[in-house]
């Protein structure tokens, strides 16, 4: 039937009408050439053949897992567990070849007959255990993501170099994961358009019943599904892996939910029966543009979060209304038809010019001066500390006449990978990078260095690749000082618990070494209970009221960040400061307005908006060609009720 | 031009789709106080012109005048403000709401901002009174039977003070004497001024019912007759030829058993089925609502499992609750509820064909879709269903072509032994007759037919024997020339076995032929 309309359509008006024709009935196809144009239009450096090979890395992962969502969407049901899937497989691949020695070959069988083993548990308990998929998918999300850390024991796990070069390019400028990319994506259109599995998706997905007095197996085509789209969420861990060339426990974090928006806005209902996996590829283009485009415009990362939100809901729409429209001018010819696709234009015209509006006026309009343009690519911006980082270098910029944007990877590493790639594609003077991952910024700063661009490692250090400069402070001193300050506060014994950052990122491992470092020395201290609590502040006052219903008698708590102390002190409630003593890690300003007030005994305090200030200072020196040192050092210090006063982040 | 009477006055509406001329050049007039009837065949165009003036379609060229003004109705609240409110087929109720919700859903009366549930479920309750129709208003609409849910309906669209009130086959699936409660609603209704559109397709009601009739055919109104015109005119009025036999049956030789089904039980639905279908037969399968038909034959076909017995096709015993071992030995099911359980209703006629044969075209997992597409052509025009082409959605389809496209899928399937199940519920004159035929040449090539029907003159006059079940128990088996409607129905009240009492019908109304 697709031909058929091919035919008679190219037949009847030429090209230019089939184009036309194209695109009225695609309204994701419409709204990615909208996009295309607009950021071609709002940046120079959009529409090089450099910059759209990186959109395409990045829309590879998001496009991979997405054809194994489509599959599951078409028929009717939701996978939500893919990002931890793709996470688990990766470790498994990494954990097997690079720890244990496995064959590297019999590696990436075994991290596909993981992502094969996670499917058909979805599977299973959907067909035959009556789960709603959302459910089942939402259990197998948490197990996943908790295997990998399990797995990984929450450290990064180097990859295999021969598997890593699937993130590499091939000839010097195709990018494997875009190959990996298209070849899946053939794949799904082959299953969906031609296969018994693919042809019985949309069957079921249409009407279930029906299908099953069809004599359609549909519990056995259900583990299939799942079992399918296990298989290319592996295959997406597997590139995203290699890209890092790591292995991270936490990685495609929240990923799913950007594979079903690609899906949605690629046409396909979450009611199931419809979808294609052209449309799906089209959808995670167009998240992969956006993201691009809204990082060379330099707009502010809390603002793209908004205008990506906006953009996926435009698309959709515009979708729903050629839908619509497109019901009726086939046969009626002019009547109702003209007003219609008027209508489609219209909503066209709509998405450019709030697209178009949106980014220039939030953009900062730097990249019409000569000023010098340094691009800081932050961890996260979901913590004060790094704010204060923002704070610091964006003053220091100012001062020095640097033009600075500034980007949050929301603590996610290969997202961190793509906005370094960005800068390093629009031609910037120098990077600073605050690394998510010490490994997993290797490769993007590696290309950088290529690139011949100064980088400034700012906080963590990078691995296996060469900055001219580290600025930071000491995490394990600092961890060490924590511990030495509450054991002597409690006079050398005591019965503490301590609350740990985030399982798997640099920061926590290291402050952890440091904490057990310090306590060494004080042999009376019991450390009863160590938990993480993400360095977040509400999971800080779970924990700590969960930990003290098991251990009333705690006498001082050593948090990872002030956040989590700050948790702590809320569950503690009037225990804090009086016969519990807790000190935080960072210095942040409330965790200095804590200690004046005395609910917080101490903050080992970094000084942040120092570490913002000499990274673009050091930063500009490296562009201008003068020296810098390997590393600087900003001192820590632990911050008490006597000398709070007098500092300053 | 018009006069005081008058409510609705449509003038040469013309409606299209994507590859279909919908209605063209249709004209129709309503005035207060009658029952104007809408007569024609599935696919005629009676339900898009309704949709018009319910608001769900705006045509394209014509117009519509309510009480002497020309409107363009946009959407259904603002055909409810017009006076006009309509009765689905499929009904718009809220399962799990209360039918006083259900009555007032969207208009519920307010105090202070809250819902006032008193004086909601007074109200409901009046009206409710007025319909006839003993259910409290506090009763959830899933529990309701189906005959309850359109006087329920009924309720609603009174509670619109509707002057206009269109009815789209309300007694399709309704017993006769749920029918009667209906009619003597309808004729109050009529005494009060509401004016009502009536669409059905048992010729029997237009001269019990109504005042004039308006045929449609091929989306052209072809004519304007009074009520009293004989039923042999009007359908040849509707098919644009006459129909001479409405039951074409031609019995053709019997051979072997094919279908076997022995002491087939399912704990408290079914018990000790047993019978079996011969090669080149017909076997019809009468009963009340809720005596088990319907069970027995998914229970046959695999779709549900029971608990003792067996079922054998051509001698060989299948295995229980299996579809596809069922497929395999050739038996075929055509479901009751057709765009339920028979159609993917958004996927086009060729998958929809291609359905059952999925498998068997499959090869190393690849579908022969060059193949699938042949075969769905050649079949779609051997039974002749009406459509743009085999890419059209089945959803747009008429009733009776969806039927033809379920049947279809099982035809090319190679079926030796086809469960009908209802096969022409809701299906106008002439694409039931074409649905015979197409018995007839099943039966003539040596395939077993079993249909169940709640139609009794169908029953009647296309089974070559007829089962009557009755509370989950065969009561009795009458061979073609002995089945009358006295005996059908003695049986279908009678109580076969008391020793266990199986499940009662959930209605205890008779479903009596309202044949002639």
């Amino acid at each position: 039937m697709a031909a058929d309309t091919l035919k008679s359509t190219t037949g009847a008006g030429g090209g230019a009408a089939a184009v036309r024709r194209l695109l009225l009935d695609n309204g994701a196809l419409t709204a990615l050439i909208v996009l295309l144009i607009a950021m071609s239009a709002l940046s120079g450096d959009f529409l090089t053949t450099d910059n759209l090979l990186n959109v395409g890395v990045q829309a590879a992962v998001t496009a991979i897992l997405a054809f194994g969502v489509t599959f599951v969407i078409v028929s009717a049901g939701i996978d939500l567990s893919v990002g931890s899937v793709a996470a688990l497989s990766a470790t498994v691949l990494a954990w097997s070849a690079t720890s244990h020695g496995v064959p590297v070959v019999l590696a990436v069988v075994l991290a596909v007959a993981t992502g094969i083993a996670a499917g058909l548990v979805n599977g299973f308990l959907i067909a035959y255990g009556k789960l709603p998929p959302f459910i089942a998918t939402l259990a197998m999300l948490s197990v996943a993501r908790g295997l990998s850390l399990v797995i990984s024991e929450g450290s990064p796990i180097a990859f295999p170099d021969s598997v890593s070069h699937l993130g590499d390019t091939l000839g010097g400028w195709l990018p494997v994961p875009v190959l990996v990319m298209v070849v899946m994506g053939l794949i799904a259109a082959f299953v969906l358009g031609r296969t018994y599995i693919g042809r019985s998706m949309y069957a079921i997905g249409g009407n279930e019943e029906a299908a099953r007095l069809s004599g359609l197996r549909v519990k056995k085509q259900k583990l299939a599904i799942y079992a399918l789209s296990g298989v290319f969420a592996a295959a997406a861990g597997i590139v995203l892996a290699s890209r890092l060339s790591s292995a991270q426990p936490q990685a495609a974090d929240g990923y799913e939910l950007d594979a079903i928006a690609a899906v949605v806005i690629g046409g396909a209902s979450l009611a199931g029966g419809t979808g294609k996996a052209s449309g799906t590829l089209i959808g995670a283009l167009i998240l992969a543009v956006l993201r691009n485009g809204l990082n060379l415009l330099s707009v502010s990362a809390f603002w793209q979060q908004v205008v990506i939100g906006v953009v996926i809901a435009l698309a959709v729409l515009l979708d729903t209304v050629r839908r619509k429209a497109g019901a009726a001018p086939v046969a009626a010819g002019t009547g109702g038809g003209k007003g219609r696709q008027a209508v489609t234009y219209g909503l066209a015209a709509v998405v450019t010019v709030a697209v178009v509006g949106a980014t220039s006026f939030l953009h900062s309009g730097s990249s019409s001066t000569s000023n010098p343009k340094v691009g800081l690519a932050l961890s996260t911006l979901n913590n004060p500390f790094f704010v204060q980082i923002q704070s610091g270098a964006k003053a220091e910029a100012k001062k020095l006449g640097v033009d600075l944007t500034v980007t949050d990877a929301q603590n996610d590493a290969s997202q961190q990978a793509n906005q370094l790639q960005n800068f390093t594609s629009s031609g910037y003077d120098a990077i600073i990078v605050n690394p998510v991952d010490s490994d997993a910024a290797g490769p993007a700063v590696r290309a950088a260095d290529k690139a011949k661009i100064p980088v400034v490692a700012v906080d963590r250090g990078v691995n296996k690749a060469t900055t001219n400069t580290l600025v930071a402070s000491d995490n394990v001193a600092g961890g060490e000082l924590a511990a030495k300050t509450v054991a002597e506060k409690l006079g050398g014994t005591g019965k503490i618990v301590i609350l740990q950052g985030q399982a798997g990122t640099s920061a926590a491992r290291e402050r952890a070494e440091g904490f057990a470092k310090g306590l060494k020395a004080f042999p009376g201290i019991q450390v009863l209970a160590q938990q993480p609590a993400d360095f977040d502040r509400t999971k800080g006052l779970d924990v700590m009221s969960n930990l003290l219903q098991a251990h009333p008698d705690v006498q001082g708590v050593i948090a990872a960040n002030d956040e989590m102390a700050l948790g702590a002190i809320k569950a503690l409630g009037s225990k804090a400061g009086k016969s519990v003593q807790v000190v935080g890690f960072d210095g942040t300003p409330d965790g200095l307005t804590a200690v004046t007030n005395g609910t917080l005994y101490a903050s080992v305090a970094q000084q942040p908006s120092e570490l913002g200030r000499i990274a673009v200072d050091n930063a500009l020196k490296a562009f201008q060609g003068k020296k810098v040192a390997e590393t600087v050092k900003v001192p820590v210090k632990v911050v008490t009720e006597e000398n709070v006063a007098g500092f300053t982040g | 031009m018009s006069n005081a009477d008058e409510l609705l006055r449509i003038e040469g509406i013309r409606k299209t789709f994507p590859g279909v001329v919908a209605l063209d050049s249709v004209d129709f007039d309503l005035r207060r106080g009658e029952v104007h009837v809408l007569l024609g065949e599935n696919g005629a165009g009676k339900s898009t012109l309704i949709k018009m003036l319910s608001g769900a379609y705006t045509p394209d060229a014509g117009r519509i005048l309510a009480g002497g003004e020309e409107v363009r109705i946009h959407g259904a609240q603002h055909s409810e403000r017009l006076g006009i409110a309509t009765i689905y087929q499929e009904f718009n109720l809220v399962p799990d709401l209360t039918v006083a919700e259900n009555i007032f859903l969207g208009r519920q009366p307010r105090r202070f901002g809250m819902i006032d549930r008193k004086r909601m479920e007074a109200d409901a309750a009046v009206l409710l009174e007025r319909v006839g129709v003993p259910v409290s208003p506090r009763a959830l609409v899933r529990e309701l039977g189906i005959a309850r849910l359109q006087m329920v309906e009924i309720a609603k669209a009174l509670s619109l003070d509707a002057r206009v009130l269109i009815m789209d086959e309300p007694t399709a699936v309704l017993t006769s004497e749920e029918v009667e409660k209906l009619f003597a609603i309808v004729r109050r209704l009529r005494e009060d001024g509401v004016g009502i559109v009536f669409i059905t397709h048992h010729l029997e009601e237009i001269a019990a019912l109504g005042d004039r009739v308006t045929v449609i055919r091929d989306g052209r109104s072809v004519g304007q007759v009074p009520a009293s015109t004989p039923e042999d005119e009007l359908v040849r009025l509707m098919v644009g030829r006459s129909i001479e036999q409405q039951y074409p049956r031609e019995p053709a030789d019997t051979g072997a058993a094919l279908l076997s089904v022995e002491g087939l039980t399912r704990d408290g639905v079914f018990h000790d089925v047993s019978f079996e279908v011969r090669a080149g037969e017909v076997v019809g399968v009468a009963g009340l609502v809720g005596a088990g038909r319907t069970e027995v034959v998914r229970a046959v076909f695999g779709a549900d499992p029971y608990d003792q017995g067996a079922v054998r096709v051509a001698g060989a015993r299948l295995r229980r609750h299996d579809v596809s071992a069922a497929m395999a030995a050739g038996i075929g099911l055509v479901p009751e509820d057709r765009k339920g359980q028979g159609l993917v209703l958004d996927a086009s006629v060729e998958e929809n064909l291609g359905l059952v044969t999925l498998r068997s075209a499959t090869r190393a997992g690849l579908v022969d879709l060059k193949g699938q597409h042949e075969a769905a052509g050649r079949i779609a025009a051997q039974l002749g269903v009406r459509m743009a082409g085999l890419g059209q959605q089945v959803r747009t389809l008429s009733g009776g072509n969806q039927q033809k496209v379920v049947i279809g899928k099982w035809l090319l399937a190679d079926t030796k032994v086809l469960i009908l199940d209802e096969p022409t519920r809701g299906i106008d004159v002439g694409a039931k007759v074409e649905i015979y035929q197409l018995i007839n040449e099943l039966t003539a090539a040596g395939a077993a037919v079993l249909m169940i029907s709640s139609d009794l003159p169908e029953v009647l006059g296309m089974s070559d024997r007829v089962l009557v079940m009755a509370q989950g128990r065969i009561a009795g088996e009458l061979a073609a020339r002995e089945a009358t409607q006295d005996a059908v129905m003695a049986l279908a009240v009678s109580s076969p076995v008391s020793s266990t009492t199986p499940s009662t019908p959930t209605t205890s109304e008779v479903e009596t032929g309202r044949g002639r």
